[in-house]
Formats: structure tokens, sequence, C-alpha cells
């Protein structure tokens, strides 16, 4: 007799990978109630309105929605053509666009600001936009990092709708834009309303690369994650932990907000 | 008219060589097939959602080869009906009239019409088409194909989805369609029973190819080649017509085209029909005793004996020739010879009808 046999077997795997979880959890959760212990509420609020923190969440949501606009206005296409098109090069394509992801964040902020050195780069800074040390390099060092992940999310999105629809759809009359526009783009709505709000929520966390791009300067290129990482510079762990929990709760609202669109949207 | 011309295909695995088929003004075209044959890929070929490698396709005058899919005007009904979850039932139909700027009032006639046609007036404002039965949805989707006027209707195995009893009432309906408006039509399937009853002309298709074209009876009664054959399920298919059909006890008498056998059967059919007896279906009997109560049985001799390793086919003639499949060992406890005068059984409800 095999104790892992039968019910009771099924018990102890049941206990076994629900404590692994439980565990998790708890370890997540209580990092964040014993930041919470730590900071008085009236102090949260004083710190929140403070001039700084409202620069840098103002700062923190306007650069981060740029850089998602504009990774959305290139991802769609992008992704659709990566989903949808059959080209020569298309699997090498498909492995440099993972490399954004994987690489850190730190390197490609390094990798940007060496460019703006070089003839071209430094001819872009004195004839077009200035980006380093500026908010323009935040914006652009947040697009360097998410833009790639946008693209794979609104991929995955365009593979799970297939070419079927699009088929029958220009059987009945459809050229390739109208197709696109009437069929395959509102069934994708849902999907790449997500890939948008989680990529939001991904560079309004970069650090990395903005302080490498952008410098970490106080009321000028102080977004959140720089905030944070300013007020640890100067030992004060109270705006720390209050930044940490203004994050947190940024992070929540949008994996809600992606989680109620998500369970909205056509089966397909 | 539809003409293919040599027409090489490659998509994934499928690869279609020598394809030629013409198709007249009109017809109703069963192409016949077991699965996997490619038979998908070629009509898709048709409406232009794959690109031949090598040949030619023309509709009436016009070489569409190169034409895209909303330059060639056929309507296409997917095996899978590929309704558009984001439309009710009325809009799915609309579809291809609102892409083509057509106007309100003439809009709402062809949804009138085609509704009618395909009795789906019931359901045309149910939000999400996955709510819909399988029936119905092959109903919308047939109704989004046809109110564009195809030059071509293209079906997809528009029947093999359906439980058995939706599946004889679109058969029906298909027909009765088609001999309303008479759109050219192309049947994809792999049912040989839907093949015969439906089509004009039918193309067996196998491994990438077109194996045999022609009528229903040329192709049960002469298949080119064994695959043919064996595919078709040819043995013991005759016409015939139903001469006597009592509604109450459900059985008929089928008279066989210019024979005077007669067969029971529990169709509800009239008129002329096809035959058919499974080999595996018929009993052999040396005499008759009253202990059966199946409805057919028939005299006859045995004219052929097969012996096909575990299987043995054998031939009797009682007017028509009928195969009976015997195992090997069952053949051995008899002592059957040809020239034995024997009796062959079987009940009504294995006989066939469509």
């Amino acid at each position: 007799m095999n104790v892992f046999n039968g019910i009771f077997g099924e018990r102890i795997f049941k206990a076994a990978t629900l404590s692994a979880l439980i565990f998790f959890i708890l370890f997540l959760v209580g990092i964040v109630v014993s930041m919470i212990c730590y900071i008085s509420s009236d102090r949260f609020i004083s710190i929140l309105f403070s001039k700084e923190i409202i620069f840098a969440i103002k700062l923190s949501l306007i650069t981060a929605t740029i850089a998602v606009l504009i990774s959305v206005a290139i991802g769609i296409p992008a992704a659709y053509a990566l989903s949808q098109t059959e080209f020569w090069g298309k699997d090498i394509i498909d492995t440099i666009l993972d490399l954004p992801i994987v690489i850190s964040p730190i390197a490609l902020g390094a990798a940007l600001l060496i460019f703006f050195s070089t003839p071209i780069g430094s001819g872009i800074e004195e004839h077009g936009i200035k980006f380093v040390f500026v908010i323009p390099g935040i914006i652009l060092a947040q697009f360097v990092v998410v833009s790639a992940l946008c693209i794979r999310l609104m991929k995955s999105t365009f593979d799970a709708i297939g070419s079927r629809y699009e088929d029958v759809a220009r059987t009945l009359g459809c050229n390739k834009f109208q197709a696109l526009f009437k069929v395959t783009l509102p069934l994708a709505k849902n999907g790449l309303l997500a890939a948008g709000i989680l990529t939001w929520a991904r560079a309004i966390g970069e650090f990395g690369a903005t302080v490498t791009l952008a410098g970490a300067t106080a009321m000028k290129t102080e977004t959140l994650p720089i905030a944070i990482f300013l007020s640890l510079a100067s030992a004060d762990v109270e705006k720390a932990i209050a930044v940490i929990l203004i994050l947190i709760i940024i992070s929540i609202t949008s994996l809600f907000a992606i989680r109620k669109i998500a369970g909205s949207g056509w089966s397909i | 008219m539809i003409k293919i011309h040599d027409l090489d295909v490659d998509v994934g695995e499928f690869h279609l060589r020598d394809i030629n088929i013409e198709i007249k003004k009109g017809e109703y075209f069963v192409i016949l097939g077991p699965t996997g044959s490619g038979k998908t890929v070629l009509v898709e070929c048709m409406a232009g959602i794959h690109n031949p490698c090598k040949g030619e396709i023309w509709f009436n005058d016009g070489n569409v080869t190169l034409l895209t899919p909303e330059e060639r005007e056929t309507g296409y009904v997917p095996q899978d009906y590929v309704l558009f979850p984001h439309l009710n039932a009325l809009e799915n139909i609309q579809f291809g009239l609102k892409i083509k700027n057509h106007s309100k009032k003439e809009i709402e006639k062809r949804v009138g019409e085609v509704t009618n046609r395909l009795n789906i007036k019931n359901i045309l404002y149910r939000q999400n088409p996955k709510t819909l039965s399988g029936g119905e949805k092959q109903r919308v989707a047939l109704a989004r194909a046809l109110i564009i006027k195809p030059r071509l209707l293209i079906l997809d195995e528009p029947l093999s989805a359906l439980d058995p009893r939706t599946h004889e009432e679109l058969q029906r309906e298909l027909k009765r369609i088609h001999k309303e408006i008479k759109t050219t039509t192309i049947h994809v399937t792999h049912d040989f029973e839907e093949a015969i009853s439906l089509g004009d002309r039918i193309a067996v298709m196998n491994n990438g190819k077109i194996i045999q074209i022609g009528t229903p009876d040329e192709i049960f009664r002469k298949p080119k080649t064994e695959s043919v054959a064996k595919f078709v399920g040819a043995e013991n298919l005759f016409k015939g017509k139903v001469i006597y059909s009592d509604n109450g006890k459900g059985i008929s008498r089928i008279r066989i085209h210019g024979m005077d056998t007669n067969i029971f059967s529990l169709t509800e059919k009239v008129g002329a029909v096809y035959v058919s007896i499974h080999p595996e279906d018929i009993v052999l009997s040396e005499a008759v005793c009253k202990c059966y109560n199946d409805k057919n049985i028939l005299k006859g001799k045995i004219v052929n004996i097969m012996d096909k390793g575990s299987l043995v086919r054998i031939i009797v003639d009682v007017s028509i020739p009928l195969t009976v499949l015997l195992t090997r060992r069952a053949y051995l406890e008899t002592e059957l010879k040809k020239g034995s005068e024997i009796y062959v059984i079987f009940k009504a409800m294995n006989v066939h009808v469509f």
C-alpha cells in the first residue's frame, strides 16, 4: 500500500501544493503589512500631498502614458505583422524582440546614453529633441524598455484570433484594411487594452534605464521609482515607504482593471 | 462556369497536384474525399484564401487566379462556420452588404429574402452567436454567404458537425435552396451518402489529387480505382423507386430499377432513391425458417467466392448481385460453393435509402 494512492494521497498532494502558494502569498503580504505598520496614516498623507511627491506622481503618470501611447501606435501594426504575416527572417525578428524584455534595463539606458554621445546621437540632441538628463529621456527610456513587451502581448492577442475571421470577411467583400478594422480590431479590442494597461504599469515602475538616461534630479526627472531611490539615498525611510505604497496601489488597480477587461471579452 | 486548370497548391502539409475541374453554371458539384485529402485547401484556393503555385482558376470568362478574395465574389461557408463573435446573427448576415455600402432598403429586402428562405427569422437578434445551435449557426453562415449573391457558393462539410436529425433536415434544405436559386455550388464532404443524394456530379479526391469526376451513378457503378471503390463503399448500391409506403408501420417497398426485385426499408422517402445494404449486415442461410422476422429474404445463387484474407467475399445473384462478407472462420464452417442455392436475409432497418 502506497500512502500516495487514493483519497488520502490526493489530500497530501493538495496540501503540499496549496501550502507553497499560501507561503508565497503570506511572504508578499507580510512585506507590505510591515511597511504599512512602519508609517502612520497622517505621515503618509502629508508625504503624499507634498510638492515633491505630487510632482513625481504627475511626472510618472504623464511619461508612462506617452511612452505607452507610442508603444501601442507602433505595437499594433508590428504585432499584427508578426502574428499574421509570413515573411523571411520572422524567427530572427521574434528573437530580437525578446531581447529588451530579458536584458537589464540599466544596460538599455546605458546603451541609449552612449548612443547620444555618438555623432548621430549628439546631432539629434542638438538639432532635434534633447533627451539626456531631461523629461523626454524618461519617455524614451520607458518606451525602449516596455515597447517589446507591448508587442509581445498584442501579438498573443492576434494569435488567439487567428486569420480565419479575416479570411471569411474577405470572401464577403472586405479588403485587407476593412477586414482589420471591421473584424480583427473589434475582436482584439479587449486584449489590446489589457496589453496597454500592463505595459503602462510596467512603464510606471521603470527605473534602471530611466535613471541612466534621464538621471535622478529631484523635482526635475523625478518619477516615482526615482523618488524611492532619492529618499533612500537621503535615508528618509518613511518617504520611501509612502512612495512604495503609492506604486503598489497603482499596480493593483491596473491589474484588477486587466482582469475585469479580460473577463468581459468575446470568447473566440 | 468554373474552370480549374492544372492547379498545384502547397499549404502547410497539403500538396495538391494537377487539379483539373470544370463546373457547369448552376451545377451542384460535390468534392468527396477522406479527411486530410486536401479538399478544404482546394476550395479555399478557389475562394482566394490560398494562392496556387501553378495553374489557373477561371470564373466564366475571367481568369481569377491572381484576384484577392474580395474580388472573387464567392460565398464561403467554412466547416466551423466562423461567425463573427462580436456581431449578432442579423449583423453577421448583413456584413457583406454593409461593406459594399448597399442602401438600407436593399439590405432590408435581401435580409428578408434570405432569412425567409432559410427559416431563421426568429434568431436574428440573438446577441451572441455562441448561443446558437449547430444547425442555426450553419443557417446563419449560409445566409451570410448567400446574401451577397455569390458567383460560386462554397460549402465546406456543411453537414458533418450536425446531429443526425438536423443533418437530414439541412440536407433536404440545401437541395431545395439550390433548386430555387440555382447558384453554382461546391459542396465538400467525406460522406458518400451526402454526395450521392446532393451532387449533380462528384469529384473524388485523395492525397491532394482528383481521382475521378463523374455523375453519382458513374462514380458508384464504375469506380475508376480500388481506392475510389473502397472509399465510396460502392457495394450493394442500387437505384430504385419507392412504390409503396406504409407510413403507419414505417415500412416501404422499393422496386429496384429495371428489376422485379423488391426490398423493404424503414425510409419515409418517396420517389426515386438509392438503396444500399452494407455487406456485413447480410446473413446467408441454406433454408428459411420461421424464426427469421427479417423483412428481406431473397433466394439466389452464389456466383463468386473471393478469399480476401480474414474476410471472404461472396457474391450472390438474387437477380441483382449482392455482396456478402463472412469472416473466414464462419465461411469454413459452411459448405458454400459456387453455384449453391442460398437465401440472403437482411433487416429492413439495415437498408439505407438516400
